[in-house]
């Protein structure tokens, strides 16, 4: 962390693009006092952002792509709880030792989504490498972009796949967003945020060749100024009633 | 009882530090820009494929968007600088909207107007047309964000002319095209010029409605503004080398600006007319 004087501006810079480019964060106020009682600031992988609030109203949420939120806290940004949508970011961080050990706690599942009229007639998987189909993707640094690349190689269809890629955007909610409004032909997102946006899309479900194992892990920050809080909110995440709150959503369990 | 020779030096040093105080907090943050990575790391980055697509991006949607708005721009902001009918405030109060609409707004609204399944979609797609993530979709975003800042720049350039100049061209034979092209427009053409600047910097450091409308994509629609948003995650030193770009692009073109705004100012045929220099002449 070389400007971590700066890390607070930048975070914040990040968080607002989040936000207006629609990702529907409720963005957190950057509160320093240790206060026991005081909810944790958590920071978490766009695909929770329904489910979250679900599970603990208290805490102050920002959603995001994975790799923003991690930049985010490499800068030093306020956190005290940080959940992604792959191992691979808390993991990087753990190893930078910002984070204590990452838990999984859920497992989500790639799918395709096409818009409710299903304008390029996708019916599988295959139909993406038609010409013409416009193919919505996350970044390569978001899980889901990570993910849907190992999809594509899965099933050896990258080149023709990527060909139709034409955006590719830095969290899940943006791709769900694209399909959605009828923009993009077809988005590869979790199963759980096309049940959170069902009647717009419709899934199509990838052969089990072809899915990567999509995992969710949990760390509690260590520079956070509210360490009980945040282990209480890990612990209410990884409890029955968390737990059940989750597979409610669709998620799998870790 | 205090000295007023005291007080004089008391406000003179409140003075200083507020105006040092100010002037470091707009430039720390262009400061740090710059010397966040070592000067040849940085040049390295302004020469990464994805920065040189981004300048390509940037450009070409760019150069069409100012095209445009240049020469349809020109001769609306003269026939509304010229002409006096009721709701011309109106008319005049549309032309602002988009300056002080959140561009977030403007994308939303963009994609529900010419959206695959916005209000002209369907009438679009009959004709053939899909703006969906394309080039296209880019110059409209730049269009409506960008070119208000050249109509209402132009519209008081305009306005700011003598009329009896253009009335003599008129006795003189000069058709309404001639007046405008010969007259008109060498007369405005520093208030122009600075207005035409203005719009390029919004159009160059368009974010919000091209990425809601036009989406992300490396060398298609990842204008500079987009790349360092995509890549703020994926590799910060990158992002802030095209942001390093982007300063010098804007602090360019606002230089530009500030000398065509001057010239405007020594230069204006009716100084009776009032100041209308959207700039603080220096």
């Amino acid at each position: 962390m070389r400007i971590s004087h700066l890390g607070a501006p930048v975070a914040v810079a990040g968080s607002a693009l989040a936000v207006a480019c629609g990702s529907g964060g409720t963005t957190a106020s950057t509160s320093h006092e240790a206060d026991a009682s005081s909810p944790p600031t958590v920071l978490a992988a766009a695909s929770l952002t329904k489910v979250f609030p679900q599970i603990e109203a208290s805490a102050k949420y920002t959603f995001g792509g994975s790799g923003a939120l991690e930049t985010d806290i490499e800068q030093g940004a306020p956190a005290d709880v940080f959940a992604a949508a792959s191992p691979k970011q808390p993991a990087q961080l753990y190893a930078k030792g910002l984070v204590d050990k990452p838990l999984e706690f859920a497992t989500n599942t790639l799918v395709l989504i096409v818009p409710s009229d299903n304008p390029a007639h996708i019916s599988s998987v295959s139909d993406i490498t038609k010409p013409g189909v416009k193919l919505v993707i996350c970044n390569a640094t978001v899980p889901c972009g990570d993910y849907a690349r190992t999809a594509f190689k899965n099933l050896g269809i990258t080149a023709a796949a990527m060909k139709n890629v034409v955006s590719q955007t830095t969290d899940v909610t943006q791709t769900v967003a694209e399909v959605a409004l009828g923009q993009a032909d077809a988005g590869f997102v979790y199963i759980t945020d096309a049940k959170a946006a069902a009647g717009k899309v419709k899934v199509i479900h990838l052969p089990a060749k072809a899915k990567p194992g999509a995992k969710d892990f949990i760390a509690v920050v260590k520079s956070g100024s509210h360490q009980a809080a945040a282990k209480a909110f890990v612990a209410t995440v990884l409890s029955p009633a968390g737990q059940a709150k989750l597979e409610a959503a669709g998620f799998g369990k870790p | 009882m205090r000295s007023p020779g005291l007080e004089r030096a008391a406000l003179a040093v409140g003075t200083a530090l507020l105006i040092a105080v100010v002037l470091a907090f707009l430039l720390l943050p262009i400061v740090a820009l710059i010397t966040y990575q070592p000067l040849h790391e940085l040049i390295d980055g302004f020469g990464a494929k994805v920065a040189t697509d981004a300048i390509l991006v940037s450009l070409k949607t760019n150069a069409i968007a100012f095209a445009l708005t240049i020469a349809l721009g020109t001769p609306f902001a003269y026939a509304l600088a010229r002409s006096r009918f009721r709701g011309r405030s109106v008319v005049i109060t549309i032309v602002e909207l988009p300056l002080v609409l959140p561009p977030a707004v403007a994308g939303l609204g963009l994609l529900a107007a010419f959206g695959r399944v916005g209000l002209l979609g369907h009438t679009l797609s009959v004709l053939g047309i899909d703006l969906a993530f394309t080039e296209a979709a880019v110059v409209l975003a730049i269009l409506f964000v960008a070119s208000p800042f050249y109509l209402r720049g132009a519209i008081a350039a305009f306005g700011a002319l003598d009329p009896t100049l253009l009335d003599v061209a008129g006795t003189l034979g000069a058709g309404p095209v001639r007046r405008l092209v010969r007259v008109a427009v060498p007369l405005a053409a520093s208030g122009l010029g600075a207005a035409a600047a203005l719009a390029f910097a919004r159009g160059v450091g368009e974010f919000g409605a091209t990425i809601l409308f036009a989406g992300s994509f490396q060398g298609t629609t990842q204008t500079l503004p987009l790349a360092v948003y995509s890549l703020f995650d994926a590799n910060l030193d990158q992002a802030i080398a095209i942001g390093v770009l982007l300063i010098i692009v804007s602090a360019a073109i606002l230089l530009t600006a500030k000398l065509l705004a001057s010239a405007w100012t020594s230069s204006r045929t009716s100084p009776s007319r009032g100041e209308r220099s959207i700039f603080v002449s220096s």
